[in-house]
């Protein structure tokens, strides 16, 4: 499965959201996560937000699945269950 | 076509920017240790467009060409786009610690943008059409533009054409069938030599008898007639002791001003914006600041969330960190600087489009942002010299620290005393740690960072008078007596 990632632009972030991609990327070893980009096709799309605001934009990626939005360190563990089920679907 | 950081930097080296510094010219400007932390900043603006972690703030699609460009050359859209202008700035604020010298750019373009559309609608010139062609370029190139506005101004209770000299203001001292010929000089001029281009515009509201001072252009900053003079900054030659790294505070960034001078500078006609449309001297002016009023509400806060850090270290590694006072000023420290920011994002969350099409700040909340620039930051600074203590202006040298001259009984250095007698909170740092944060401490209070921190933030964009009488004309006194007549019951 291919995950895109997108980030915010990290204005002013409450947590690491490199840190916590690392963390999401390096359990879901079978995701191909690659930096989201127009015209090119995922399965899913992780929109990783800096604060409640989540205000990256995402409306221009071509995404066939579904899209999940984090913007706390304790969205971790539940982004990583709702991949990890797809990937076992 | 967006430049790495690197491709920057060397396309700095191909321009032939003159730069005067201590008396002498600077030919290798771009390596110069006092200059290069300058342009190191600049250099962050371009290396965040590249990052995944932070492009969807600095990159966007523009709206001349659709393509992808660096929000820096960007006219604002929305309000969102106003909003991401304040998030990028508070941004490359936090990464640098200092001043990115980019705004002054995107400030101008955006005020020129619509000014020269209201002029050519009432005059029936051709600036817009100028004016866009020459961001086009910018836009391809993703160059760095100064936004000059600042003039010697002279004798400040007389108008451009009674000054003694008439040079103090830029005017226009000839006018050819191909362009004009101007000449005067910029003060103030963050990151010129940094820049690529500059676009020149009228520091005041103008009224006829200024006409020849009613004047907005752009033009390469290594154009024949055009050099610069580096203002010199508290602490710079800090920056030249062999070795300086500590005891910079900040080794990596610094911010950059300059005089200058156009010493009778010929501009073609395709890069004129005014040539003598004195009523619209004012309309190019408010707007720029209001724009650049609202940039304060981003860049000073991105500086201040570094200085709350630092503060926050040096109660650590003093070892008073759990001390209720220190707590309370943190917290202090920190609403401060974040009501800065809710200036930032209110003065763009209630803009407007232009008749161009380009949106603009809400004027009011905008320099009531700036106001509270002129004086948060100042309280931030003093809550932090408070919290770190005096060891930020009385530390020996970084020389010291590491110095093997044997001047105790049982042979110990000097760098020997100094590493025992610095130690602080052993368990959180070592000593070189408590150096190194008290250096930044004084870099941003009162080193060469507090240029940007401290006195541009009172008088960059205006100072605070110019902010208090656009609040007085934007407050709408009459309006609230007219509440409160009609609370009280007056008719």
């Amino acid at each position: 499965m291919k995950c895109g990632v997108k980030f915010c632009g990290g204005c002013n972030p409450r947590y690491d959201r490199g840190a916590a991609y690392r963390e999401i990327k390096e359990e879901l070893k079978d995701i191909d996560f690659v930096h989201a980009e127009e015209d090119v096709p995922v399965d899913n799309l992780l929109v990783i937000g800096g604060c409640t605001a989540c205000c990256a934009s995402y409306e221009q990626y071509d995404v066939k699945d579904q899209v999940f939005k984090m913007w706390d360190k304790d969205h971790i563990e539940n982004i990583k269950t709702k991949l990890k089920a797809i990937t076992e679907d | 076509m967006l430049m790495t950081g690197e491709q920057y930097i060397e396309s700095l080296r191909q321009l032939k920017t003159r730069v005067y510094m201590f008396g002498k010219k600077i030919e290798n400007w771009v390596d110069d240790p006092i200059i290069r932390p300058s342009i190191n900043c600049v250099k962050v603006t371009y290396d965040l467009a590249q990052d995944p972690e932070y492009k969807d703030l600095m990159t966007v699609k523009s709206s001349l060409t659709g393509e992808t460009i660096n929000r820096f050359a960007h006219l604002h859209q929305s309000t969102e786009d106003l909003r991401n202008k304040v998030k990028m700035q508070r941004l490359c604020g936090q990464k640098t610690a200092g001043c990115f010298q980019r705004c002054v750019g995107m400030d101008a373009f955006n005020a020129t943008f619509s000014t020269t559309f209201e002029i050519d609608k009432a005059y029936g010139t051709k600036y817009h059409e100028n004016f866009v062609n020459f961001l086009k370029m910018v836009q391809e190139k993703d160059l760095v533009v100064d936004g000059a506005m600042t003039d010697p101004k002279g004798n400040r209770g007389k108008r451009p054409s009674q000054q003694v000299d008439p040079d103090l203001f830029v005017r226009i001292k000839e006018r050819r069938e191909d362009g004009i010929v101007v000449r005067g000089a910029k003060v103030h001029q963050t990151g010129s030599i940094n820049s690529h281009w500059h676009i020149v515009m009228p520091t005041q509201a103008m009224t006829e008898e200024d006409k020849d001072y009613a004047v907005a252009f752009a033009c390469p900053s290594d154009t024949e007639g055009m050099f610069m003079v580096y203002g010199r900054q508290s602490c710079d030659t800090r920056k030249l002791e062999p070795g300086a790294d500590i005891d910079l505070g900040n080794a990596q960034f610094g911010g950059q001003e300059a005089l200058v001078v156009f010493d009778d500078v010929f501009i073609p006609n395709e890069y004129i914006f005014m040539a003598g449309e004195y009523d619209f001297a004012g309309m190019l002016v408010e707007r720029f600041a209001g724009y650049h009023r609202q940039s304060y509400g981003g860049c000073k806060v991105g500086v201040g969330d570094v200085l709350i850090g630092a503060a926050a270290l040096a109660a650590e590694y003093n070892g008073a960190q759990r001390a209720s006072h220190i707590k309370d000023k943190l917290i202090e420290m920190t609403h401060l600087n974040e009501t800065l920011y809710c200036c930032g994002i209110a003065c763009s969350a209630e803009g407007y489009p232009t008749e161009a099409g380009n949106y603009q700040i809400d004027l009011l909340l905008a320099n009531v942002c700036k106001q509270n620039v002129t004086r948060f930051p100042y309280e931030i600074v003093r809550l932090a010299e408070d919290i770190a203590g005096g060891l930020m202006v009385t530390m020996p040298s970084e020389t010291d620290f590491k110095s093997d001259l044997a001047v105790g009984k049982n042979g110990e250095t000097i760098g020997d005393f100094c590493q025992k007698f610095f130690v602080g909170n052993e368990a959180a740092c070592n000593t070189e740690a408590r150096q190194r944060i008290m250096r930044l401490v004084e870099n941003l209070c009162l080193g060469s960072a507090a240029v940007g921190y401290r006195t541009e933030s009172m008088h960059g964009a205006g100072s605070p008078q110019a902010q208090r009488i656009m609040i007085q004309r934007q407050g709408n006194i009459e309006g609230k007596k007219e509440l409160a007549k009609a609370i009280a019951g007056i008719k």
